[in-house]
């Protein structure tokens, strides 16, 4: 009886609220995913949106870059400082409810200050990022491709510093190729370019 | 098409609005709402009450903290060397007051596990249908002989709230070239295990870069041996060569009395004058949870692994550095982290009961990082899994960062530990 109370008007309004949504999915026989995904709130900011710029935010990356990439760092095929560690803890597939779990929050733009001058050379410093992650890096082509539009400025430049890092390997080599073909000169304009492309929802004031 | 999706699915959060969010009733019309009681504004009690709004709005959630600003004791070593300001560690409570929790800035004197209520220094008694503590630890000031909560506004701890932690930087910055700084540490468990270790690497790395290059970190350990062990060490000999010195409980390290006067540490064999003494005492949980009869003769709250409800009282949920978890080989760590990652649990325990359904499968991990320089961080992590009722520590996983990582791990590490502070807070308080 309990149970119809606390769902029968969730199922009316499933379409409004996350966190509605989120007492369904807490609950429902199939959901329990929602308790793991709330450990993940912890470093990588609620529903998967980061408030600390080193940080990725990964509410709203696709499903196939969410799992790749995890079950790259379960496997240790891909390089990580602690995300391999764990998630080793967690079975493949509650990393891939995870994924999708994450996948279908709404991607929010890092609201953040930005050197105009950078972005404004960004254009032509993001030349041979354009093919795999779309112009202003909203839309990725495959499924080991995040997208980056609007993703924090500090997370974006530690990612190109591990791309560039020849002491590590990173499983995409294309990749790899490409980020160490920037010049030196042209590499911060790269993550500050994608860090101001938020469609106008993430200006600072 | 997953992109298809994702659109699909802002388009329908565009197009709700915000008052339907807020005008559905959750709870049967008629019915008195459920109230949740939580002791203790930390981060582990913050998470709680935050967990809970956000699990069930039907609920009325009353948190209780005396202090109406929280200080962070993650990253507060940080605050000692002069890397970050207080303010940084700082965060109110409004956050929590936007999602629709009570807040009453009160102390609680007595839980009533029985009556099922809890009490306030200023009269108020709140009846509750669950109760989350969440006090944190207390000192036992008596574990070293002649130092005492007056004692400690002059040697400091350093180890909780503001006052302590500026106390302390005032102290190293005051220290003369060659002084000796002193770190006691207490008989564990005590909360941030890698803390006092972190601290020896920091305060060194302080000498070094201002003027006190003759000074030296002499820890006094009333332990064997300590949380990233080879990784302190590792880093100790690298980057602080001679500077910092580890005496084990073994080698006479235990810290049994202090003469408050001359700032000397007697431990079992031996007597240390310092210039800077930095004196942890033991820990138990907080009083209010010793007087409500939840701790176990070791001075801890035991609790049920599937909820984190208490062993000793139904209806208290005990969160946060009160508690033990885990096994006997592989204990909880007291951390902001794994707290709250317990208190998401209680939170979803106690909604699951108010509403008759099983309580969801629980998941805790930890996550915590060390700076032991500004550019060179390490952690440890831990996953715990509940299996037949019983805490499992998944050997799988965790672990800490490996001794042999490149210099690019150690950077990402020390830049992680700044994101992973900025979530918590978030997580915890907004």
């Amino acid at each position: 009886m309990c149970k119809i109370r606390l769902h029968a008007p969730l199922v009316r309004a499933l379409s409004a609220a996350s966190l509605l949504i989120c007492l369904n999915v807490s609950f429902a026989d199939d959901g329990k995913i929602a308790g793991l995904a709330a450990t993940c709130n912890n470093c990588h900011g609620m529903d998967g949106v980061s408030a600390g710029s080193s940080m990725a935010s990964i509410a709203g990356q696709s499903r196939e870059y969410l799992e790749t990439l995890m079950l790259e760092w379960q496997s240790g095929e891909r390089f990580s400082t602690t995300m391999g560690r764990l998630l080793a803890g967690y079975s493949n597939d509650e990393i891939i409810a995870l994924a999708a779990y994450f996948a279908e929050k709404p991607w929010v733009p890092a609201v953040q200050e930005l050197d105009a001058k950078l972005v404004r050379s960004g254009k032509f410093a993001t030349e041979r990022c354009a093919k795999c992650h779309g112009e202003t890096g909203a839309e990725p082509d495959g499924e080991d491709t995040p997208r980056l539009d609007g993703q924090w400025l500090r997370h974006l430049e530690l990612e190109t510093l591990k791309y560039r890092d020849e002491s590590i390997t990173l499983p995409h080599k294309k990749m790899t190729q490409n980020m160490r073909k920037i010049k030196e000169k042209d590499v911060p304009a790269v993550s500050v370019f994608y860090a101001s492309q938020t469609g106008g929802q993430g200006e600072s004031e | 098409m997953s992109k298809m999706n994702r659109r699909h699915f802002m388009q329908i959060l565009a197009a709700a609005p915000l008052t339907s969010i807020l005008s559905v009733p959750v709870a049967a019309a008629g019915a008195a709402p459920k109230r949740v009681v939580v002791v203790g504004g930390g981060f582990a009690g913050a998470t709680a009450a935050k967990y809970l709004r956000r699990l069930d709005p039907a609920i009325q959630v009353t948190l209780i903290e005396p202090l109406t600003t929280y200080t962070s004791c993650p990253l507060s070593n940080e605050v000692v060397t002069g890397h970050r300001t207080i303010e940084s560690l700082q965060i109110g409570y409004d956050g929590l007051a936007r999602r629709g929790v009570e807040l009453l800035h009160e102390t609680v004197t007595a839980i009533d596990p029985v009556k099922k209520s809890v009490t306030t220094q200023g009269g108020q008694t709140l009846s509750y249908d669950a109760c989350v503590v969440a006090p944190g630890i207390s000192f036992d000031y008596a574990s070293v002989e002649g130092y005492s909560e007056e004692v400690a506004t002059r040697i400091p701890h350093a180890y909780k709230g503001a006052d302590q932690t500026l106390l302390l930087k005032q102290q190293l910055e005051a220290m003369p070239d060659g002084g000796l700084f002193v770190i006691s540490v207490p008989k564990g468990p005590f909360r941030c295990p890698p803390g006092p270790y972190e601290r020896a690497a920091q305060v060194a790395h302080y000498c070094q870069t201002h003027d006190k290059p003759k000074s030296k970190v002499l820890i006094l350990d009333a332990n064997d041996s300590f949380a990233k062990r080879v990784l302190f060490e590792q880093a100790w000999a690298a980057l602080y060569p001679g500077m910092i010195e580890w005496v084990s409980a073994a080698a006479g390290g235990t810290v049994e009395r202090v003469d408050a006067d001359t700032l000397t540490a007697v431990t079992t064999f031996d007597e240390h004058t310092a210039a800077v003494l930095n004196l942890i005492p033991r820990h138990t949980a907080g009083a209010i949870a010793r007087e409500t009869g939840l701790t176990n003769a070791a001075g801890w709250c035991e609790v049920v692994p599937m909820t984190m409800e208490s062993a000793v009282h139904p209806g208290i949920y005990v969160v946060g550095d009160a508690c033990v978890g885990g096994t006997a080989e592989f204990p909880m760590p007291k951390s902001a982290h794994i707290g709250m990652t317990q208190a998401k649990v209680a939170a979803g325990a106690i909604v699951a009961a108010l509403n008759g359904l099983a309580p969801p499968v629980p998941y805790y991990a930890n996550t915590c990082y060390s700076l032991v320089a500004p550019d060179y961080g390490v952690s440890v992590v831990q996953v715990y899994r509940v299996e037949d009722n019983q805490f499992v520590y998944v050997e799988e996983a965790g672990g800490i960062s490996p001794v042999d990582a490149l210099p690019i791990q150690r950077k990402l590490e020390a830049e992680y530990a700044d994101g992973w502070f900025k979530n918590v807070m978030a997580d915890a308080f907004t």
